[in-house]
């Protein structure tokens, strides 16, 4: 037991250098995931963040004239190490990006006391949306109800109401994430007369779906809508493909449209779908930026391969909505170097309108949208993207979720989880 | 010099029984007992307790309840993570059902709960043995995370199927939840790891203790000395199935905050089960050992970078720790075999007789 003597010392040790702040920059850490079994779907996303980052450093020295420091801490996707990096990095983070739903959901509890802002864009809990009850919580441009919302309305041919009588089949995976969408899927097909036959995957079942796939067989749903990650997209793809289900008629969520599944199956996966909030523009004024600043100069991480794919372009706009939150923030406060709580203010107001977009070359990478205290996510809506066999294209005009339904699911939700962790204070002063 | 046992004379059965026959051992004892009752509470920071004192308690407590099992009893398990999590849900459930109850009284309680459990699968221990008991303990882990999954009620219907740990408070203190101060957690785990940690020594030291010690070596030659085969397995089973899942309620509800159903999947069970064989099976001290070892060391790794002024990328520095842990975890097994605890019995042995070695 003498090695709690050691551990003493160390713990000392790292009790004083945990103090020591350095210069001026805004540290944004971001709890990335280069390692572990989803290591190939994160590491194209952390790289789109970073190097926008980077790119805002190398052209404009940073954002409001302070770089940023967009540090990484690995957590290989595990609940454990995302805490481990929470806790390091909290002293003087001016906001945390948790990265998984499981370390989302740890740490959600813990930020009305640390008061940091989690920014989730497009993951974690959709209820989140709800800005009086989570105050802490960000997960802009849209969440997983709005796009369960979307891609019935797309479905249907403009409205649910098209999907009367048929019968969908939701795959999805066992897991928090996967289950998101389900009190929505189960209200709209109550409401609107389809059959809904969700197929869990268990995360040890992810290679081998073939028992799903014989249910789907079986059923033969008019449609698949498919909520899944890492390597169950793969999988769910190649079975698919196996068992000739049509490819038009399978869906998936964002996180379910990366180039690299689809190119394993190539011309075989042409006419699989994935709803997204953002869309690859490699020829953008954006891209333009970051391939001067970033790439040329050989500072980024990614492979060429990558860089026109969807997931890394998402990782752009991620770090692009971030910014406009920091810039939001710098210019009500005055100040360049702002707090967590002043970056909390910026990221209730970010406005990015069309005409902002243009500036900022990122024109068709994401749909403009705005938040406010109330609504902390925006509903920006978002595009079907078709795999044409080489690469994603725009298959759809802009789709809008259906907030009428969403918005009551949003409130009772937040009041549920605010009642089951009371005392939970709730924001009553917002408004809007 | 430093561990001279000369004059130290025992003139009574009793002295000579005693827990600590050697006076430095105690005083070695009472230092490690000042430091964490005393000193390293007071200097920690957040990012300490959170990542090195608590969970090294809590993967301590779980690993000396499958000692109990695996060590002392001699019945390879390989359901810890699954025991666990019955221990967490049997507390979330005794919470929200009854807020008022005392935490303390609906930790210990959950235990029973995972006892329960683990004798049910512990009763085919009675006909198999070795590494056919070990796979049907691995039954016992997937039955059990997948009815942490489908069983809706164990999560009170949450949508996202995950439990999440309101503010509890005792007398107005918070002691879970997220409103809890780090200190008073460390300090509520303590308490209960002391509890179990003096209960399991005097158990494994006693009566019970050479029962099992008996059943682990010859089951056949124990019980034709009388001992009642059934009686010990089962009991190894349900004292180690309580321990463990008194020390997966303190898992949630102390330090995680919020489990979802594959938390408690089968890396957990192997985790707990290493840190059990490096630390060295059959020992108590052991277990700590092992928990330093593979909880906190990665900790502490990943910091070293940092300290030393270097700028890797983390993912890297994430690499180098797992190769490093893993390169030591070899070192250590092949230096000592029998685990840690062993390889400290063999220094202090060296100890007593420095500098004049025979």
């Amino acid at each position: 037991m003498t090695y709690l003597k050691k551990l003493a010392a160390a713990g000392l040790a790292l009790a004083v250098t945990a103090g020591a702040v350095s210069a001026q920059e805004l540290y944004t850490p971001n709890l990335s995931y280069r390692t572990g079994p989803f290591a190939a779907t994160g590491i194209p996303l952390m790289n789109g963040q970073r190097d926008y980052m980077l790119m805002l450093n190398a052209r404009d020295g940073g954002i409001g004239g302070v770089p940023v420091n967009f540090e990484e801490c690995e957590t290989g996707y595990s609940t454990e190490k995302g805490v481990e990096c929470y806790e390091r990095t909290k002293g003087n983070a001016i906001v945390t990006q948790p990265w998984s739903t499981g370390i989302t959901l740890q740490v959600l509890p813990k930020t009305n006391v640390d008061e940091i802002p989690i920014l989730a864009p497009g993951y974690g809990f959709s209820p989140m949306a709800d800005g009086k009850v989570f105050q802490w919580a960000f997960n802009m441009p849209l969440g997983y109800w709005d796009g369960a919302s979307m891609i019935l309305n797309e479905l249907g041919g403009g409205s649910p109401a098209g999907l009367a009588g048929k019968k969908i089949a939701f795959l999805h995976l066992d897991h928090p994430f996967g289950k998101e969408p389900l009190p929505l899927l189960e209200a709209m097909a109550a409401e609107h007369g389809f059959e809904l036959v969700p197929i869990p995957v268990g995360l040890s079942e992810m290679q081998n779906q073939s028992a799903q796939w014989l249910q789907i067989r079986r059923e033969r749903p008019d449609y698949v809508i498919m909520w899944g990650w890492g390597a169950m997209n793969a999988g769910a793809i190649t079975e698919a493909v196996k068992t000739r289900y049509p490819m038009d008629q399978f869906v998936g969520v964002w996180w379910s449209g990366h180039d690299a599944d689809l190119r394993q199956v190539g011309m075989d996966g042409k006419g699989y779908r994935s709803i997204s909030w953002s869309m690859p523009q490699p020829d953008g004024g954006l891209m333009a930026d970051v391939r001067q600043h970033v790439i040329d100069p050989g500072a980024s991480m990614a492979s060429e391969e990558e860089i026109n794919g969807v997931f890394y372009q998402r990782g752009l706009v991620m770090s692009m909505i971030l910014a406009e939150g920091i810039r939001a923030a710098q210019a009500e406060f005055g100040t360049a170097e702002i707090d967590a709580t002043q970056l909390r203010w910026g990221l209730e107001h970010i406005n990015l309108t069309a005409e902002r977009l243009e500036e900022l070359g990122a024109t068709g990478m994401v749909a403009p949208f705005s938040t406010s205290c109330a609504n902390h996510t925006g509903h920006a809506g978002g595009w079907m993207l078709q795999w044409d066999g080489e690469k994603f294209v725009q298959a759809s005009d802009h789709l809008t979720p259906d907030l009428s339904v969403i918005n009551p699911l949003i409130e009772s939700a937040a009041a549920e989880y605010a009642a089951a962790n009371a005392p939970w204070p709730v924001n009553e002063a917002c408004e809007g | 010099m430093l561990y001279r046992v000369a004059g130290q004379f025992k003139t009574s059965y009793r002295a000579d029984q005693a827990l600590f026959p050697v006076k430095q051992d105690a005083w070695l004892l009472m230092v490690i007992l000042v430091f964490a009752w005393v000193i390293l509470p007071w200097t920690a920071s957040e990012f300490v307790f959170q990542t090195l004192l608590i969970p090294v308690l809590i993967y301590a407590l779980a690993a000396t309840g499958l000692n109990i099992l695996t060590g002392y009893a001699g019945q390879l398990s390989l359901g810890t993570g699954a025991f666990m999590g019955v221990g967490a849900y049997a507390c979330y459930k005794l919470i929200t059902i009854f807020p008022e109850m005392n935490l303390f009284i609906a930790v210990l309680l959950s235990g029973t709960f995972s006892a329960m459990i683990g004798v049910a699968f512990g009763l085919p221990s009675l006909r198999i043995k070795g590494f056919y008991l070990a796979i049907a303990t691995l039954a016992a882990q997937f039955f059990l995370v997948w009815l942490f999954e489908k069983w809706p009620w164990l999560y009170n219907y949450n949508a996202s199927g995950a439990i999440q740990v309101p503010n509890v408070d005792i007398f107005g203190l918070h002691v879970a939840g997220p409103l809890a101060d780090s200190m008073t957690q460390y300090y509520f785990i303590l308490i209960v790891v002391t509890l179990l940690t003096v209960m399991v020594i005097n158990l494994t030291r006693g009566n019970q203790g050479r029962i099992w010690k008996a059943t682990r070596d010859m089951d056949i030659a124990a019980e034709l000395i009388g001992i009642n085969l059934m009686r010990s397995k089962l009991l190894a089973f349900a004292v180690s199935s309580y321990i463990v899942g008194v020390a997966g309620a303190l898992f949630v509800f102390l330090w995680r905050g919020a489990a979802e159903p594959n938390l408690f999947d089968i890396e957990l069970s192997f985790r707990v089960l290493f840190i059990a064989i490096i630390g060295g099976l059959g020992s108590v001290l052991g277990n700590w050992l092992g928990a330093i070892l593979l909880v906190a060391l990665p900790v502490l790794l990943n910091t070293v970078p940092e300290l030393l002024g270097l700028s890797i990328k983390s993912a890297t520095v994430e690499h180098i720790n797992i190769m490093v842990v893993g390169g030591l975890i070899i070192f250590f097994l092949i230096v000592e075999p029998h685990g840690l605890a062993q390889l400290w019995r063999l220094i202090r042995e060296k100890l007593i007789i420095w500098p004049f070695p025979h």
